[in-house]
């Protein structure tokens, strides 16, 4: 059974604080998370985070900030754009060490959770807009962001694929924004973005640590006190089925091939079969041992890796894989062989018991850092209760295989990606 | 059996020392509250160990890769292979090759005991043949060619490789296509016998776990040393780089660079007090609360990718800056101009306390994760150090050994500038 147990507080309507106390732990964890349907200004709201946590109203400049935060022992500070399903989520949370270990009597964690709030709540703008210095460094900072999400590879590809997919449905968008809509951004359109996530997004304040969450409550309530909600539905669409299969390939000079092949999971809602299709993704591609992994990797060398990767919240399974180009139709005939074994019949209980087994044990491990268990509880800001990793557990403990195997049947083939080797990776100069 | 407990009562943690009758070393920190264990079993031999020493003191040159490859192969067995096997307790299983060491590990919330016996049993039984090395050099290439399309991996090998004349530090960690092509099972063998000696070895592990349940497992599978550890040949470097400029074109959005200066070290290893003060003249230096940090976004020469490290291990130590730059000479210029003016205004006693402070709160955090510790415990005793030195250190290090270092740190005539372009 778990050992820490989540206090769940509702402080306005759709805004929702999560703590779990635990005193294990060297470090403090606090995460300020909004979401807002993926779509409309999704460039000006993609700024927000970054821009709010490069400076405030009390620490005018970076540096400054920094400096504050270098007294606060190095507590770390980072910002987040993502999307969960079809919602863009934007993240803001502080890392720091646990109050016992403070030099002073000063709480840090108190410390830390009001200067992330005064971030999130007491911007430094001027005249309901965001001053043009910090919007002209944020702009270029995001677009160049967005720019080098082609420096990787393997993420590129499966992004291309995840677009292609996707089109005509928002999930197909990037949550960063697109690079010309950042680029006419503006700081009052950046101010109305804030006013309005303050004002409509789901919002969830997560903690991990030893510090007593109810002073950190009552500095949530303070802030949102004076705040008029009116909170928006989110709500993710789910396609069981595509109908037709797609194929798109781009060229690049680069030395190996990605391969990335998207399907629907027969999902019809987020807890439509999830835990089946969980386990059936494993054992699919999801370890060492998995069916990918033997045949792609181990048996036919065909690459380093091979894996499959499950996204509950919109009901896609992605496979992705590095070959070298030429082999691109073996290798997709070997992955869609896997799948097509799976569907047969072709799996065992041992294969079945030890995904199980793999899965409770990493589900296990939740509880042993702050950042897992933020990152657990933050990640379910939209659903209406909270499930623990134990109850998860349960629920994967009770899936029998012939459910495994229905769920395989139900994986249709929906887009295939390939990101084309031109041959010319090496160009050494000097 | 020698247990000795080392302990540390500012951070409330400690951890034992066994000296194994097989000759291993055994590191066990026991984490109260946790529900998971980690283990690693790890042999001081990574890329860096591209020789092997004879019995007349010479020493024989062996193909680059060859260290990372041998990793790959010892999950095989006759029988069943590794990840098979722990698929059976649950645990999670993996191994990385470094450039001063290989590590076996796994992680796991039950059956440790059960999986702590895999590991010892599959990393002692080798099983090598020529059908199996020819099978896992189309794998290795392909990791290979998967890390020629990584800029940031690119952009610090060519970097060391202009940096450095013999430091086996620029040689790529998997090797070539072509260096892994002359890989033998023969010569696997023959590096397993050197270098996988048990007093070459240390065992380290993390967590939910007792000295008692992990001495039990390794009482019954250790075999007995029948060599010794290996040592490393210090081949000291010129202090001269070989060029200073690199360029290289990718697939890439931006320019990616990374400036590097070249530490004129006499000893292999750098101490723990220079470390921390390494640390903390980089952080005064470039830091996100610094003054040049701010110079560099506000001129644009840098974005969010931005970051440094004190890069150090066998006879190689180097400062190093990098990131995306629309102008990396630019902003190697004004690096270097930061230097200059730091060391010669010196650093001050209020930025040092700040930057201390810091380095006091991440060395904290540290103490967190068992994975973490576990690997920082194999390094503690790779480096002949303990645990908890660098935390013991960072209290008493003071602001002029900090700034005497200043004046070493940086080599203004050997550095290299790395720069991969946009294709």
């Amino acid at each position: 059974m778990e050992k820490y147990k989540a206090r769940v507080e509702s402080i306005a309507p759709g805004v929702r604080f999560c703590a779990v106390k635990a005193d294990t732990f060297k470090t403090a964890r606090l995460n300020f998370t909004m979401a807002m349907p993926l779509e409309g200004d999704i460039a000006a709201r993609a700024l927000l985070p970054f821009l709010l946590h490069r400076s405030g109203r009390k620490y005018p400049d970076f540096s400054q900030l920094n400096a504050r935060l270098a007294e606060l022992y190095g507590a770390a500070l980072s910002a987040g754009v993502s999307k969960l399903g079809e919602a863009q989520i934007m993240s803001l949370t502080i890392n720091a060490i646990d109050d016992r270990f403070a030099l002073d009597d000063e709480s840090v964690a108190l410390n830390c959770a009001r200067l992330l709030l005064d971030l999130v709540f007491d911007p430094n703008v001027r005249d309901g807009s965001f001053l043009p210095e910090d919007m002209k460094r944020e702009k270029r900072l995001l677009s160049e962001k967005i720019d080098s999400e082609k420096n990787n590879k393997q993420l590129y590809a499966l992004r291309r694929c995840e677009s292609l997919m996707c089109q005509g449905e928002s999930y197909g968008l990037n949550p960063l924004g697109e690079k010309r809509e950042v680029e006419s951004l503006d700081g009052e359109r950046v101010f109305k973005a804030w006013q309005e996530s303050l004002k409509k997004a789901k919002i969830q304040i997560t903690m991990a640590g030893s510090t007593d969450s109810d002073l950190v409550l009552q500095t949530l309530k303070d802030a949102f006190a004076n705040l008029e909600r009116e909170d928006v539905d989110i709500k993710t669409n789910f396609i069981k089925a595509p109908e037709k299969e797609e194929y798109f390939s781009e060229e690049m000079a680069v030395e190996q091939g990605k391969l990335v092949l998207g399907f629907r999971a027969g999902m019809a809602h987020e807890d439509d079969n999830r835990e089946a299709i969980m386990l059936m993704t494993y054992l699919y591609g999801g370890s060492p041992h998995s069916k990918l992994f033997l045949n792609v990797r181990e048996k036919m060398s065909l690459s380093y890796y091979c894996s499959s990767n499950f996204v509950k919240a919109k009901g896609l399974i992605f496979v992705q894989s590095g070959i070298d180009t030429d082999k691109e139709e073996a290798a997709t005939r070997a992955i869609l062989a896997q799948l097509e074994e799976i569907k047969k019949g072709q799996v065992s209980q041992e294969e079945l018991h030890t995904s199980k087994l793999s899965i409770a044990d990493s589900l296990r491990a939740v509880e042993d850092s702050p950042e897992n268990i933020v990152t657990w509880y933050g990640g379910q800001l939209l659903r209406p209760s909270f499930t623990t990793p134990f109850e998860e557990i349960e629920k994967i403990e009770k899936i029998e295989l012939e459910q495994v195997v229905e769920a395989a049947k139900k994986v249709r083939l929906d887009t295939v990606f390939m990101l084309k080797g031109s041959g010319e990776g090496e160009t050494d100069e000097n | 059996m020698k247990i000795e407990e080392i302990k540390n009562e500012k951070l409330q943690e400690s951890y034992f020392k066994v000296n194994h009758p097989s000759g291993l070393t055994i590191l066990v920190m026991p984490k109260v509250g946790y529900a998971s264990a980690y283990a690693v079993f790890a042999t001081k031999y990574g890329s860096i160990d591209n020789k092997i020493p004879q019995a007349d003191g010479t020493y024989k040159l062996i193909p680059e890769g060859t260290a990372h490859f041998l990793e790959h192969k010892l999950f095989e067995s006759e029988e069943l292979d590794a990840f098979a096997r722990f698929a059976q307790t649950g645990a999670s299983a993996n191994a990385y090759t470094g450039f001063d060491r290989t590590g076996y590990l796994f992680s796991c919330t039950d059956n440790f005991s059960q999986s702590l016996e895999i590991l010892l049993d599959f990393v002692q039984k080798p099983y090598f043949t020529q059908e199996t090395v020819e099978k896992e050099q189309g794998i290795i290439g392909q990791e290979i060619r998967m890390y020629k399309d990584i800029a940031g991996w690119a952009v610090l090998f060519n970097m060391l490789q202009a940096m450095y004349h013999h430091n086996p530090v620029r040689i790529d960690i998997a090797g070539t296509q072509e260096s892994i092509a002359e890989i033998t099972a023969d010569l696997l063998y023959e590096c397993y016998n050197t270098f996988y000696d048990l007093k070459n070895m240390v065992l380290a592990v993390s967590g939910k776990v007792s000295v008692e349940e992990v001495l039990e497992v390794a009482d019954a599978q250790l075999k007995s040393s029948k060599g010794q550890a290996v040592e490393r040949e210090f081949v000291p470097e010129p202090t001269e780089v070989l060029k200073d400029y690199v360029e290289k074109k990718l697939e890439v959005s931006a320019p990616q660079f990374l400036l590097g200066f070249k530490q004129n070290v006499k000893t292999p290893m750098r101490s723990t007090q220079e470390r921390l003060a390494a640390a903390i003249i980089l952080d005064i230096l470039a830091g996100r609360a610094s003054p040049l940090y701010k110079r560099l976004l506000e001129a644009e020469l840098i974005n969010s990718a931005f970051s440094f490290e004190y890069f150090e291990g066998f006879g190689y130590a180097c400062p190093i800056f990098g990131g995306e730059s629309r102008d990396p000479k630019a902003a190697a210029e004004e690096i270097k101009a930061e230097i200059r003016n730091l060391r010669s205004k010196k650093i001050d006693e209020a930025s040092f306390e700040r930057a201390k402070r810091k380095l006091y709160g991440r060395l904290v955090m540290m103490y967190n994760d068992v994975d973490g510790l576990a690997n920082e415990l194999a390094s503690s005793f790779f480096e002949n150090n303990g645990l908890f030195d660098s935390f013991e250190a960072c209290e008493s290090i003071e602001l002029g050994s900090v700034n005497d270092l200043l004046d070493d740190l940086f080599a203004e005539d050997a550095f290299v500038l790395s720069v991969i372009k946009p294709a």
